[in-house]
């Protein structure tokens, strides 16, 4: 009651300054909790609050390769090559990668998408890709 | 071939064009993407198995001719794939 009546007396007498709120705030985080700023500067630049576990992309990197359907899903592991392990060609490689896209609604330049050739490979590529959902 | 074969510049080309198609046909109606898919994937699987791949010249021209055709598919008008079908 006390702090309703002193706010508009506060209120005139703050001034301020036009410099972008987002580090005023973190500064003033910052002088209640001493990580608040460091934190705020260290988080990786996404849309997305939490990133992805490395657990979750493991997972669903290996639900799209159990279900394209010329892959035996027995012979899905984390280790897995697409070609030696997996019998896929190049081709199906490319619908594979593609699928991988889609499923954590990437886009991956051909430069790199070339490079995936196995599951390791293709799990480290999301798991660092910041924008991966 | 015992040990794999370093990818070469045409295979790179001729897995981009399929990513290029694939990409395109995500952008089309669901059932027509089906479609795209299915057809696309035919085409190639069929080149890659009776084209001799060391027969450039011909695969140059598959090259070009699937360029030609991913550029018509990428208009939005264009659903169709009529011109994928004319073979043989």
């Amino acid at each position: 009651m006390a702090a309703a009546a002193l706010r508009p007396a506060i209120l005139r007498r703050i001034r301020l300054s036009p410099s972008p709120s987002l580090p005023f705030a973190a500064s003033a985080a910052a002088a209640s909790h001493p990580h608040a700023l460091v934190r705020w500067l260290a988080r990786p630049m996404s849309s997305h609050d939490a990133h992805l576990t490395r657990e979750e992309v493991v997972d669903r990197v290996l639900d799209v390769l159990k279900s394209h359907p010329k892959v035996d899903p027995s012979k899905v592991t984390p280790e897995a090559h697409f070609e030696k392990d997996l019998g896929l060609d190049s081709l199906d490689t490319v619908e594979v990668v593609m699928a991988i896209e889609e499923e954590f609604k990437l886009e991956i330049p051909d430069k790199e998408a070339d490079k995936i050739d196995s599951l390791p490979l293709a799990i480290e590529y999301v798991a660092n890709h910041p924008m991966a959902g | 071939m015992a040990s794999r074969p370093k990818i070469s510049g045409i295979q790179k080309q001729v897995l981009a064009l399929y990513r290029g198609f694939l990409r395109t046909a995500r952008l089309k109606a669901p059932e027509e993407r089906r479609r795209i898919e299915s057809v696309v994937s035919a085409e190639f699987r069929d080149n890659a198995r009776n084209v001799d791949r060391r027969n450039f010249v011909y695969i140059e021209y598959l090259l070009r001719r699937g360029k030609r055709q991913l550029e018509q598919l990428k208009n939005p008008d264009i659903t169709g794939l009529a011109t994928l079908e004319v073979k043989k």
